[in-house]
């Protein structure tokens, strides 16, 4: 962190200024060669551009100028990811930054974010989040993984999958059962956790496409200092939830279906299909759909920059964000015939085209974070008010 | 469009549409095939009292010279009731070309006539089904001493049961002519189709049609540009229509699942349902958000292109999306949907009207096609 760098007020400076020093930044800084991927970075990828913002102060655009953040408003926060999006950033393994900070800020002590924060800045330590298990998916109230107090220390015993990149990762926030007797969501806590400690094991596991994405977690007799509780023992659901509308808003933006669409031009070009009016429709169909998801979610953009509370309306703009990347890769994967069933890149007139890197990425985005049907019953119980 | 978005007098002027919308009775939409009393001109002439007819028309001719935002909440407000009254195709396309209009002095007649009720009139500018193209016209205007004589048939004439005057779009040598074709004028006469929700599609045929100097409203490229315009701004206002029918017919659909009991349980609680209502919800959504944003950029008065792009964008989203929730509301009322009396059939009819009416999804979708993708890639 560069003392320099916190004292500037963004803030106070204009939307066009800021947004021409984020231009200029970005484009100036970031790898050309990791400009618009179409998946997500691993961290070795990512450290450079990592240790880059840091130096700066810019990688953490939402936390407050005392924790090393830019303390962004909402409006200059805007700008920012609008900038983002613009130069084609990769998205890295930012929990820390995304979750583990604002989580800390907003629930944590002065203790945890002295000891904490720093490290996420610094790119030493990189967190991975441990809330599903095997038998605690979308019904993830009924988790069990258990931790128990024992003099200073809360000892965890159970397992955690699916947990994204965990074999990179230094730390891990789980959240664990630390009340059997009331209610579900009320016997919960969230506790942070070094990858180190003596009992934790992984195992990685493989995602449909090869690569080694996620990892199951075990805890056997993991011993974790009871200062690493955030917030007080049992509120652990209220916090895990206050942080889920950001990461739909995220997720709903129309930057990663855009990137995938940019491969079907060549594509259909190469193989003549704008001549064909069934394809012609279809692209149509979905060029226009991708402009009516940028609508939406602008509409989402907008609140957050007046400061208004996003509600549970927001889980529509996952839903329709999904499937449209989802058909979208459909539609590459059909447009390219016979190409359409090759493992790796093609090249088509010189051009190398990725057609099936778009229906990897695309799929799990259903499931992940709240599944399309998880956000559908959210939608109706909370927003049509439907009966249950 | 969410109510936090409108500025004060955006949410005044909604407000007045709800209020005159609460007294509208859905009985007299339900008997209009028989009736055939699409247009009660006391009804017109309060809707003329409310500054509405004239809210796209300039001050200086009476009008209120207000924003195509604005009038889509006039028009969202009275669709939600199925107002059968021809708000858009007089206020909106005939206006428009009208507003457009090189000759002065028609022009102002046939503006306050508007504004204030007393003058209905149609624009007729489509000849063939299925078309966006308002430059290619195959009626004739040949000229002559005092004027032009046109030949010719124009179809799908909305607003023209009850209309006093036509405006006619024809081809001449000295290219588009727009010429103002009174009620009952020798050799022009209009029959009618009914269409699928009781209203009227009137069919003008001229024959000989003798048009003065002074019934000239607009000619050259400033007439093509102004029919291809006003085709736009109909488009985007039928779209805000559409979601007004969306939004009701949703409305009165989720009532119905909270209502209705089977196997002891509200159906609203079987989660079949509820995917589909929420799937429904997310297109009003879409579509608000979509004319939402297409409104903003035909305020800021953009070239032709950009213009009929949005306008596109507009009725195809919300064609589609009010085609589709129509339909499942009769779907999600069980029988009863499918009767006369229930009002889910009398908004499926009125989006089955609108969604055909200056563009239905498909033939916008393959205009944006054309300029927006078509033109750009080498094919
Ligand atoms: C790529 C990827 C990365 C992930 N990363 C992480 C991570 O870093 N950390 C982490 O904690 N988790 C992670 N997850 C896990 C993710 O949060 C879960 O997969 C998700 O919550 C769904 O749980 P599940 O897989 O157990 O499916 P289940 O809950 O078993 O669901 C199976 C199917 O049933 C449907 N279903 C379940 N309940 C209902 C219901 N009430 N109504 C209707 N349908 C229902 C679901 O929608 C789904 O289609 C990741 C998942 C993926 C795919």
């Amino acid at each position: 962190m560069s003392a320099t760098a916190q004292q500037i007020d963004y803030n106070a400076m204009s939307d066009e200024d800021f947004r021409k020093q984020a231009r200029e930044f970005f484009e100036n800084e970031y790898p050309d060669e990791l400009r618009f991927m179409p998946r997500r970075l691993s961290w070795e990828e990512s450290k450079p551009w990592w240790l880059t913002l840091s130096k700066k102060g810019w990688l953490a655009p939402n936390w407050p100028v005392a924790n090393g953040g830019m303390g962004l408003d909402p409006a200059k926060l805007i700008i920012y990811w609008e900038e983002t999006e613009r130069a084609g950033i990769g998205r890295m393994p930012d929990q820390g930054v995304t979750m583990v900070g604002p989580t800390l800020i907003r629930f944590g002590n002065d203790e945890q974010r002295a000891k904490y924060l720093p490290k996420i800045l610094s790119g030493d330590n990189v967190w991975c989040q441990g809330y599903s298990e095997p038998n605690a998916g979308s019904d993830l109230a009924s988790l069990r993984t258990e931790a128990v107090l024992e003099g200073d220390h809360y000892v965890i015993n159970g397992s955690k999958i699916w947990t994204s990149m965990a074999h990179n990762a230094t730390n891990i926030y789980v959240l664990v059962r630390t009340d059997k007797a009331v209610k579900q969501q009320r016997g919960i806590s969230f506790l942070l956790v070094d990858m180190k400690t003596p009992g934790i094991t992984l195992r990685t596991i493989k995602n449909i496409a090869g690569g080694e994405e996620f990892c199951q977690v075990f805890f056997d007799n993991v011993r974790t200092h009871k200062d690493n509780l955030v917030g007080k023992p049992n509120e652990g659901w209220t916090i895990a939830k206050g942080l889920l509308t950001y990461e739909r808003l995220n997720i709903g933006s129309p930057r990663r279906p855009l990137q995938a669409f940019e491969q079907l031009d060549p594509l259909a070009r190469e193989l003549g299909l704008f001549n064909d009016q069934g394809f012609v429709d279809r692209y149509t169909q979905l060029k226009m759909d991708l402009n009516d998801l940028g609508s939406l979610y602008q509409r989402y953009v907008d609140k957050v920059r007046n400061g208004e509370a996003l509600g549970p309306d927001i889980s529509m703009l996952k839903v329709f964000a999904m499937d449209t990347y989802q058909r979208l890769a459909e539609l590459l994967l059909e447009a390219g015939a016979e190409y359409g069933a090759l493992a790796d890149e093609i090249t088509l007139g010189g051009k190398k085209i990725d057609l099936m890197t778009p229906f990897y990425t695309s799929r799990p985005g259903t499931i992940y974070g709240g599944s399309n049907e998880i956000q559908r019953n959210i939608l109706s119980k909370y927003v049509l008010q439907l009966p249950n | 469009m969410s109510h936090a978005d409108l500025s004060e007098h955006r949410m005044m002027l909604a407000n007045s549409v709800a209020d005159f919308a609460r007294g509208v009775d859905l009985k007299r939409v339900r008997r209009l095939s028989e009736s055939k009393a699409e247009c009660d001109r006391k009804l017109w002439s309060q809707m003329a009292e409310l500054g509405w007819l004239g809210v796209l028309v300039p001050e200086d001719y009476g009008g209120m010279g207000l924003k195509l935002a604005d009038m889509a909440i006039v028009a969202q407000g009275l669709a939600r009731v199925l107002l059968p009254e021809p708000l858009t195709a007089a206020a909106v396309l005939a206006a428009r070309v009208i507003s457009d209009g090189s000759n002065e002095a028609l022009k102002s007649k046939l503006l306050e006539g508007l504004v204030s009720g007393d003058m209905l009139p149609a624009l007729a500018w489509q000849e063939a089904a299925g078309t966006l193209d308002t430059g290619n016209v195959s009626a004739q205007a040949t000229p002559f001493e005092g004027g032009f004589r046109v030949n010719g048939t124009k179809k799908f004439v909305i607003g023209a049961s009850h209309a006093d005057g036509y405006i006619v779009s024809a081809d001449s040598a000295r290219g588009m002519q727009l010429l103002w074709v009174p009620k009952n004028t020798a050799g022009a006469t209009i029959g009618f189709d009914m269409l699928a929700d009781g209203r009227q599609a009137g069919t003008l045929n001229l024959k000989d049609v003798t048009v003065s100097k002074d019934n000239v409203l607009n000619s050259g490229a400033a007439a093509t540009n102004s029919v291809a315009c006003a085709l736009d701004h109909a488009a985007a206002i039928a779209s805000a229509e559409l979601t007004g029918i969306m939004g009701r017919s949703l409305e009165i659909t989720l009532d119905y699942l909270k209502t209705r009991v089977q196997f002891g349980k509200a159906i609203g609680s079987f989660q079949a349902l509820q995917h589909r209502a929420v799937d429904l919800y997310i297109q009003q959504e879409l579509s608000g958000a979509v004319l939402n944003d297409v409104l903003t950029v035909l305020d800021e008065e953009p070239d032709a292109k950009t213009r009929s792009a949005a306008a596109s964008r507009a009725k195809a989203r919300c064609t589609d999306a009010a085609l589709l929730i129509t339909r499942q509301s009769i779907q999600m009322h069980g029988a009863i949907g499918f009767t006369e009396d229930c009002d889910v059939g009398l908004y499926v009819k009125r989006a089955m009207t609108l969604a055909a009416w200056l563009g239905n999804g498909t033939a916008h979708r393959r205009r944006y096609a054309k300029t927006e993708i078509l033109e750009g890639a080498a094919v």
